[in-house]
């Protein structure tokens, strides 16, 4: 997974000067063209690379578990070294080479159609072998490296985190038998890990490697033993260049492994060499009393540096001269000295019109989207980030996102299940709907699944895509990266949560998320995978998700406190749009069009909200409160006005029993039809008429204007539902059942609703004893047409 | 109010279900936009669902009538409604079948059947329904007695009857309190206001429709619970005409006594009549509800057996300056002669002059005596008139009497200028 998000950096970095090169493209055509030329040019960025990752290490934990990778795989070479049988040893570092740069490989493989004849073949072939070799290794290596870095955080986490390593390793070591060699790999390492920590003398392992490094081809004895000696520190870049670049390695000489072999091992020295500085500097920070230790520790790391630093160049140039005599190792040499934003910069100002304009329109939608104003501490921390670009920004653990999954229990499928009870399992077996493994592991299986409502497998299928994220169950709490991909799976998820009714599921997966204002939950906090990129990653319908699932809870109070935040912030950047700044305050240079585009997208969102807080204050019982703000709703969705004051005439009938302030917003909304001439119009006043007639008792009168309803709008399913109510309360059970059963049978697709379900087997239960086999040949009805989704207890089976 | 299917032995089917008002279908409406991952796809969901308000989707309260799902909670003063149906469950055909529904309540028992007509005949699978209502009238316990009489095709006279249990609860907490204003010094009879607390002690919002008053044969009643704004009457609890759950709301009502009765001095002792509110309120879907207390009662206040009244008295008076009053004591007692003492005590602005504690000697039974007194005020402005004491020796009972009346001073050189 490291290495995944190692390879998304890559190709955003090279893409503004791939675009430089084309000028007159059709649009479908420069994605494929940007694909093959973003590989392409990663070969010439290998040296950028080398930065970029020692850069990201102090900023990121996920970097330093990569660190802690690479630790553990060179510890493992070591200990091979070690034994007597020298031969062995360096067939395993071989192996070693290979497991760590096989993927990287793969994936470069694949988009290289540019590179000669004889290196396609080669590299294809090793390719294909191997990728089927690595994925379930890939997967397999994620868990012991989670379980050492949880053993690792905190001892007060180990207690609330076994029950997690308890399930996850029960999984495991189930079906997949390979998982057992592994685990013995991983505690040799650790054993290893624990040996070479009891050694007082570092030094001394390297020159053993030395010693017995002198023992091979004395073409290479005199400079391996030089390097060693006297720049081993410099060796970590090295060894770093040459695991991404596996290919060299297969072919070159023996002696040349022996070469490698031995950079490996000087490479974990310089490892904990760059930790115990880190930590140095962390106990400096925080203690002010270790300031005296931190002199002597500074002196004894300046002569190092300084020897290090006139020679690290010569043995990287001579590798890749060694490697390939071609142009491209020239430019790849020009590309480490120059500052990375320069880089950039130069890139972006290569482009040529045409990309360039589309990429700043899009960017110009991106901005106005993803444009949130972040708290002032937020703001602090992420310009802590741009400021310090190349250096060590530390966080507080509690000021991040890190969310999991919290129940991996498939989802299942309730009706199904009620066609095992009641109608057997053949029955149940003719039910024939997707689920998370029948369709795409995508974006487009997972709309799929929305669309034809079974939203269970839909939320079992967000959390496999979720877990690919690497936050999948027993995540929580754990460090991770932020993608807009991740956060909209996560939206995804908890919506359908919060539609299928499963709140108390959505409050555990939202809580991670705090107040969705993280500093980790903004593009800014991530300069080099959306380097220019500003805004918030969240959703704004995420935001109105998260305010709005607290009043299923039962917190009605706190959702209008969430509402009324997300309010201020929506209208503080509407008044900075209509001040002609920018959407964050600052100033803007955005043309007349985007910014009415941006007022129109704001001033949209902020009607959004005042309706859910009307829906909140319908909920809490303040009605003349709900009234009054739907009244407000009305201002920003004047083309709803009549369904607006018709609800309000519904609320005060339903609700409050107030008969006669009703029938003015009835009135009301007759004066506004009028305007419409339209078959809605005639249609709602209508129904607002029977609705009076309800209200007063006389069902007789309310059943007459239904019945006008359906002569308009045959297919109106409410009008046809009311109707057959109104007759049930005029003692006519048996007609009511009949215009019930007429209608759903007419069109089962649309009239399998839950309430009219309800009102059916109401009235079957009482009407005979023998409604429960009616109600099971609703249950059928039920299984042939509807979704996972669909809310089983309508039928009152259970 | 389903139960247990009835026995197999009998042919047709009894079946109760509590017809309280249907209610709406509410919403849960999620949403997203065009950008995020699902597309229009959330929004498309809420258009297809037939519950949904056609072009205002995310509003919450929908229009889809649905049936009661439960018995729920009836009140005094609500109505009962019910519908009762008997369904010939079996393959043949029944005759001569009688329905009949009566209410048992702890203090009597009610017929609720529309019609007491046998039905002649009824073939397989049809069904004889029926819609009761009641307007509950008293608290408790109540059962509904559903009673079929029936007879087979072979003739077999046929009889089975079900029971529905349910209570009654009280829906209001009413409290009274009353309040004398005293008008006129001469007058026995005065206004009584009546504040009314009404409580909602039900789980549901209540709009109150209706709360009046209707007093009793003795006194006119007006209500000062609206105020007349710009020609309309405004309640005086606001827009909002509705009560929440335990929510108390205050009415205040003016009783006067009617010219007749208030001339009758003697006649407003003791315990009086008022009269009784009269409650009407709304609930779910325009349920209505109707309560009357029982009547209201209230203690006329008494002056004891000795009355002291103000016979004459200036209206302005020098500061400084003696001034003279006359009062006038009455032995309101019927058959007790008093032996009284006069005592003045001085107040922060009134100072008597003369002797304090003067022997009056005795008064007879519903006899009077006039006095004249003299007194100074030795403040500027409205001051009351108190600090007498009257004291009956025989029984060593003391009367006091404050702010027997006001008078208004003024200072003579502001006079000698005028």
């Amino acid at each position: 997974m490291e290495t995944a998000k190692d390879g998304e950096q890559s190709p955003s970095e090279a893409s503004p000067p791939t675009q430089a090169g084309p000028e007159t493209i059709s649009e479908p055509v420069p994605l494929e063209e940007e694909g093959q030329p973003l590989y392409h040019e990663e070969t010439i960025d290998l040296g950028g690379d080398d930065f970029a990752s020692e850069e990201t290490e102090p900023t990121s934990e996920g970097s330093h578990n990569f660190g802690d990778k690479l630790n553990e795989h060179m510890m493992e070479s070591v200990l091979i070294s070690d034994s007597p049988n020298n031969s062995e040893g360096d067939v395993g570092d071989l192996g070693c080479l290979q497991d760590v740069g096989e993927p990287p490989r793969g994936a470069t493989d694949h988009r290289l159609p540019d590179s000669t004849d004889k290196e396609v073949v080669d590299t294809l072939s090793n390719g294909s072998e191997t990728d089927g070799d690595d994925t379930p290794r890939d997967i397999s290596d994620m868990t012991p490296d989670s379980r050492a870095s949880l053993k690792e955080d905190s001892t007060q986490e180990d207690v609330p985190a076994m029950p997690a390593l308890e399930n996850a390793g029960t999984e495991e070591v189930g079906p997949k038998d390979s998982l057992v060699p592994r685990e013995e790999q991983t505690s040799e390492v650790s054993s290893s890990q624990s040996s070479s920590k009891d050694e007082p003398l570092p030094v001394c392992t390297i020159f053993s490697q030395a010693t017995s490094t002198s023992s091979q081809p004395h073409l290479f004895l005199q400079d391996g033993f030089e390097s060693q000696m006297v720049k081993s520190p410099s060796f970590s870049s090295t060894s770093e260049t040459s695991a991404k670049t596996p290919p060299p390695m297969v072919q070159p000489s023996p002696s040349l492994s022996t070469f490698f072999g031995d950079t490996m091992s000087s490479n974990s020295l310089a490892s904990d060499f760059f930790d115990s500085f880190t930590t140095s500097t962390f106990i400096s920070v925080s203690n002010p009393n270790a300031g005296s230790p931190v002199p002597e520790k500074l002196a004894s790391l300046t002569a190092p540096v300084g020897e290090k630093s006139p020679d690290s160049t010569s043995p990287s140039y001579s590798t890749r001269m060694d490697r390939s005599e071609s142009g491209v190792s020239r430019a790849a040499l020009d590309v480490p000295e120059s500052p990375k934003p320069f880089s950039q910069i130069q890139a972006v100002f290569a482009g040529s019109d045409d990309p360039f304009a589309t990429a700043l329109s899009m960017s110009e939608m991106d901005r106005r989207n993803d444009a949130w104003l972040p708290s002032q501490a937020t703001r602090e921390v992420l310009m802590s980030v741009a400021t310090q670009q190349y250096g060590t920004v530390f966080i507080d653990k509690e000021n991040l996102t890190m969310p999991g999954l919290k129940f991996d229990n498939i989802q299942g499928d309730a009706v199904k299940d009620l066609m095992l009870r009641f109608l057997g399992e053949k029955a149940a077996a003719k039910r024939q709907v997707l689920n998370a493994s029948s369709v795409e592991q995508s974006f487009v299986g997972l709309k799929q699944l929305i669309s034809c409502r079974n939203w269970r497998a839909a939320v079992d299928l967000c959390g496999r895509l979720l877990t690919a994220h690497g936050q999948g169950y027993g995540k929580s709490g754990l460090p991770t990266n932020h993608t807009t991909d991740s956060l909209q799976l996560w939206f995804v998820r908890l919506a359908l949560l919060v539609k299928l009714g499963l709140f108390q599921n959505a409050e555990m997966e939202f809580e991670p998320f705090g107040n969705l204002d993280q500093p980790d939950l903004y593009y800014e906090y991530y300069p080099h995978v959306y380097p220019g990129r500003r805004g918030s990653m969240v959703p704004f319908s995420m935001r109105i998700l998260h305010a709005e699932l607290q009043q299923y809870l039962g917190n009605p109070q706190e959702s209008l406190d969430r509402l009324h935040r997300v309010k201020t912030v929506c209208s503080k950047i509407l008044a900075n749009l209509e001040q002609g700044l920018a959407e964050d305050g600052g100033l803007s240079s955005v043309t007349q069009e985007s910014r009415q585009a941006s007022v129109q997208l704001w001033r949209s969102r902020l009607g959004r909200v005042l309706y859910s807080m009307a829906n909140c204050l319908l909920l809490m019982k303040d009605y003349v409160l709900a009234v009054n703000a739907y009244l407000t709703v009305i201002k920003y969705y004047p083309e709803q006005e009549p369904q607006l004051l018709s609800g309000i005439g519904r609320i005060l009938l339903q609700q409050i029993g107030d008969i006669k302030t009703a029938e003015k917003y009835f009135q009301d909304v007759e004066k506004v039809t009028q305007k419409l001439d339209g078959l809605q119009g005639k249609i709602m006043v209508l129904m607002n008429r029977a609705f009076l007639y309800l209200g007063q008792n006389n069902f007789a009168e309310a059943h007459k204007f239904f019945t006008e309803i359906l002569r308009m709008d045959p297919t109106n399913a409410v009008a046809n539902n009311n109707a057959a109510v109104c007759l049930l309360y005029l003692g006519k059970l048996k007609d009511s059942l009949r215009q019930l059963e007429a209608m759903v049978q007419q069109d089962p697709r649309h009239y399998l609703h839950e309430s009219v379900l309800f009102n059916l087997t109401t009235m079957y239960e009482l009407e005979s004893s023998r409604s429960m086999q009616k109600k099971q040949s609703l249950l059928e009805a039920v299984a042939s047409k509807e979704g996972d989704s669909f809310n089983t207890q309508c039928l009152k089976l259970a | 109010m389903e139960v247990n299917p009835p026995k197999q032995e009998h042919l047709l089917a009894l079946k109760v279900m509590r017809l309280t008002k249907p209610t709406l279908f509410t919403n849960i409406p999620v949403t997203c936009e065009e950008k995020d991952l699902p597309g229009d796809l959330f929004n498309q969901l809420m258009k297809d669902d037939p519950s949904t308000v056609n072009g205002a989707e995310i509003l919450m309260l929908g229009e889809m009538l649905t049936l009661p799902q439960n018995f729920g909670n009836i009140f005094l003063g609500e109505t009962f409604s019910s519908y009762i149906s008997v369904h010939n469950d079996s393959n043949q055909v029944v005759k001569d079948i009688l329905v009949k529904a009566d209410l048992q309540t702890s203090s009597q028992r009610l017929n609720l059947s529309a019609s007491n007509a046998a039905v002649a005949e009824l073939k397989p699978d049809c069904c004889i329904d029926d819609v009761i209502h009641h307007e509950v009238k008293e608290i408790g316990t109540h059962i509904l007695v559903c009673a079929v009489s029936y007879t087979t095709q072979g003739g077999e006279k046929m009889y089975f009857r079900k029971f529905f249990k349910f209570q009654v609860l009280k829906p209001l907490d009413v409290k009274t309190k009353f309040y004398n204003a005293e008008s006129d010094l001469s007058s026995v009879t005065d206004e009584v206001f009546l504040e009314a607390q009404i409580q909602n002690i039900t789980t549901s919002p209540m709009f109150m429709e209706k709360v009046s008053l209707e007093p009793s044969i003795m006194y006119n009643v007006t209500e000062l619970n609206s105020v007349n704004q710009a020609g309309e009457c405004v309640s005086t609890f606001g827009s909002r005409g509705y009560l929440q759950p335990m929510d108390t709301r205050q009415y205040l009502y003016c009783l006067k006594p009617k010219k007749e009765f208030a001339e009758k001095a003697g006649i407003i002792k003791g315990v009086t009549v008022i009269g009784k509110l009269d409650i009407v309120w709304k609930t779910n879907l325009g349920e209505r509800g109707r309560l009357q207390t029982s009547q209201l009662q209230r203690m006329a206040p008494g002056y004891g057996d000795v009355r002291l009244s103000l016979e004459a008295i200036p209206d302005t008076v020098n500061l400084e300056e003696p001034f003279h009053i006359t009062c006038k004591i009455t032995n309101c007692s019927s058959e007790r002669t008093m032996d009284l003492v006069l005592e003045m005590c001085n107040t922060t602005s009134i100072h008597w002059c003369g002797i304090s504690g003067r022997q009056l000697g005795k008064l007879h039974p519903s006899s009077s005596l006039c006095l004249a007194l003299t007194l100074l005020s030795s403040v500027q402005g409205l001051q009351s008139v108190s600090g007498l004491r009257l004291t009956d020796t025989f029984l060593k009972r003391t009367y006091e009497y404050d702010d027997i009346a006001q008078v208004c001073v003024v200072s003579a050189a502001v006079e000698v200028e005028a």
